[in-house]
């Protein structure tokens, strides 16, 4: 078989490189997202030489190769796409891209955030634990080791537009390594670190500037250190124009055009426009603030703690510094109240989560970001896990403002800026009783309604709620009948997210969608076969049916991961015995389909199969055979 | 008689997917197919004798295939396994 003409033949038929967002490939399949399903032609695909079938399901486009082959085809496919390989996770992000715009735009921000994180939650806590530290023992500043903890703890805050900007890249599917680019284009080290800016003017120094546009206006040679918004805007603007590019060069010189306009235009825009537009915005923002905070009562402070996360979500609190500081100037910083308390509420709502959640993956993301947050460092914990569910940012808005308003009311003032939430005591050190309520006020408030808000999307619960395995009947076996293995909805197996199952290439039978993770024996028998990835057993009967269970779709890529086996070939097994346990939750969060066939392989033997669909207990009799 | 021996290169061996259409390949031919592997051989007309043999990438196998049209089944099987597994 000609890999590369096949891989030709399926480009052109998918419509080229201008209907084509990802590519990745499975054991099997060639896995493509499509701008437009429609475009692609179907009948002519499966007509391609090395096809063996094509369908679509969750917006992918699925192409049956088989194995061995499909990665073949596949690197042809890429050098001739042009693409980057993709992992399966891009290819499913790319599909659910298919939304209303808030909603992308919301779950843009969390898909570039979520695979940072880790950085960001290490930079974080050693960046809270630092700075608070240094306020217990002052000396500790002066010391080499601090120095250079001090570098680890603040480089992912440093370079976060080069991080943000790989992330971004790979969620709008452009090339990661020019996002990248992008990213270091907007903290090079001879632009002026951002954050020394207000330092610089208070000095009287100059910031140097520069002409752009042949000399229609300047901007400063600022960098953007700590910004996430420009950064993600550029490196979309980035992957757009990338994108269009590959369309419109000619093949032969696309390996160097494209990438070098890509660069230049992106970079010119970001640094002359995006950046700017966005540095001004900032500022007014800045301004902004300042006036709401002079409004009494706590009304200000209370407006400015509510809307304090939004400006974390632009990047622009890196810039509240330069106000604390002009506060200290002339007495208490009473910005700093207000920042904690937004601060500490926004941790308090993921904490929330954190314990309400039955999200095992969710639980371990929610649970060190709001620790990060009760240190001050709340970026984890907005992008990781508020914002993406709107609900905790808005009852953490709620509770920094009341939290705010009290401190407020209350008189708290810092005696320096820099840290907030729990270290913040020590810069509140004439304030402690004051600063506790406030934190407690805060805590309490966005907790509770984080808490009555936050719920598991219906398929966690579904997943937790069944943790107790049900008791199980008495039953006698009759012959030619298959009893329910699982728990869960049963349905024809031609329904089953998977075309060999479907296509009834192993035999007919059911699907169980599983909503316990246990397999019992479907009638009294001999096991005879498991595997070693143990998501497999087979069940004869003494009268001669053949029962295969074949726990989740393309399970076998975990490697036995989630699976226990309990049960071992040849051993005799009665209806009701536990053979295998699995875990519903691995399987998902791996991204696989939980639906389990249940097949008779040999029913070919048979006249036929009646089968019992809907909701099933184990045990409940699903498949009947017709002699 | 009609032998021949095969590597699998598919990573992930002769599980129940794979299996399932190995079986549905030999099934046309009339000839007795058998695989064995070591010391063990089964039918390759039977799914889940197939599948207890726990096939994995890497393992060697020897396909024998005897019957009135063991010509043609033999390179059928042949070239499924080359392209397959």
């Amino acid at each position: 078989m000609d890999y590369r003409k096949c891989a030709q033949e399926i480009y052109d038929l998918v419509g080229k490189r201008e209907n084509l967002v990802s590519a990745a490939h499975c054991a099997t399949r060639l896995r493509l997202v499509t701008n437009d399903n429609e475009k692609v032609d179907m009948k002519k695909l499966e007509d391609v030489d090395g096809v063996k079938g094509v369908f679509s399901s969750n917006g992918q486009l699925q192409i049956i190769i088989g194995t061995g082959t499909v990665n073949k085809v596949y690197d042809e496919f890429l050098s001739i796409s042009g693409m980057t390989a993709a992992t399966k996770a891009d290819v499913k992000a790319a599909a659910a891209a298919k939304q209303p715009l808030p909603f992308r735009m919301v779950k843009a921000l969390g898909d570039v955030f979520v695979p940072i994180l880790p950085a960001i939650v290490a930079s974080g806590l050693l960046m809270g634990l630092l700075e608070g530290m240094t306020k217990i023992w002052p000396d500790m500043a002066n010391s080499g080791t601090y120095t250079i903890i001090h570098l680890f703890s603040n480089a992912a805050f440093v370079f976060l537009p080069i991080l943000v900007a790989i992330s971004a890249a790979r969620v709008f599917g452009g090339n990661i390594f020019l996002g990248a680019v992008i990213g270091m284009i907007m903290v090079h080290s001879d632009l002026i670190n951002a954050w020394s800016v207000a330092g610089m003017l208070e000095e009287g120094q100059i910031i140097p500037s520069a002409d752009v546009w042949f000399g229609l206006y300047k901007i400063n040679l600022t960098g953007y250190q700590g910004h996430v918004i420009p950064v993600i805007i550029s490196v979309w603007f980035m992957c757009f124009i990338e994108k269009r590019l590959h369309k419109i060069v000619p093949e032969m010189i696309d390996l160097f055009v494209t990438p070098l306009v890509t660069v230049l235009v992106t970079g010119y825009l970001t640094l002359t426009i995006f950046g700017p537009i966005f540095a001004q915005l900032e500022e007014w923002i800045l301004v902004g603030v300042q006036w709401i905070i002079t409004i009494p009562y706590g009304i200000g402070a209370a407006i400015a703690g509510a809307i304090y996360p939004l400006t974390v979500v632009a990047g622009v609190h890196h810039m509240y510094n330069t106000v604390e500081a002009r506060m200290l100037s002339t007495g208490y910083n009473t910005w700093m109240p207000i920042a904690s308390s937004a601060n500490f509420a926004q941790g308090a709502a993921c904490f929330a989560v954190a314990l309400k959640s039955k999200d095992k993956k969710f639980k371990t993301l929610a649970l060190p970001s709001s620790l990060s947050a009760f240190l001050g460092i709340t970026e984890p914990a907005i992008f990781g896990v508020n914002l993406r569910l709107i609900k905790p940012l808005i009852a953490g808005m709620i509770g920094g403002a009341v939290g705010a308003a009290v401190g407020s009311m209350l008189g708290i003032g810092a005696t320096a800026y820099g840290v907030t939430g729990l270290f913040g005591f020590l810069t509140c050190s004439n304030f402690i009783w004051q600063y506790a309520i406030m934190l407690a006020v805060s805590f309490v408030i966005s907790f509770v309604l984080s808490w009555i808000l936050h719920k598991d999307k219906p398929k966690d619960e579904e997943a937790a709620a069944v943790e107790e395995a049900p008791a199980l009947p008495e039953i006698t076996c009759e012959k030619g009948k298959v009893y329910a293995p699982i728990k869960g909805n049963v349905i024809p197996s031609a329904n089953i997210p998977d075309e060999t199952f479907a296509a009834g290439v192993l035999g007919e039978g059911v699907g169980i969608e599983p909503t316990l993770g246990i397999v019992y024996a479907p009638f009294d028998g001999e096991i005879s076969s498991t595997t070693d990835t143990k998501h497999a057993i087979g069940v004869s009967s003494p009268d001669g049916m053949e029962l295969l269970i074949h726990v989740g779709v393309n399970t076998v890529a975990m490697e036995g991961d989630g699976f226990d086996l309990l049960c071992a070939e040849g051993d005799k097994v009665k209806a009701g015995q536990k053979l295998m346990t699995f875990d519903i939750d691995k399987i998902k969060a791996a991204g696989y389909s939980t639906t389990t066939a249940v097949l008779v392989t040999n029913s070919d033997d048979y006249a036929g199969l009646d089968i019992k669909e809907g909701a099933c207990e184990p045990l409940d009799c699903v498949i009947t055979i017709k002699e | 008689m009609k032998q021949f021996s095969y590597t699998i290169t598919d990573p992930v061996g002769i599980h129940a997917r794979p299996a399932g259409i190995l079986v549905k390949a030999v099934k046309p031919f009339e000839s007795s197919c058998k695989i064995t592997k070591g010391e063990k051989t089964v039918d390759l007309r039977k799914l889940m004798a197939l599948m207890g043999m726990g096939i994995k990438c890497g393992d060697t196998v020897d396909v024998t295939i005897e019957g009135p049209d063991e010509d043609v089944a033999a390179e059928t099987i042949e070239k499924f396994f080359k392209e397959n597994l």
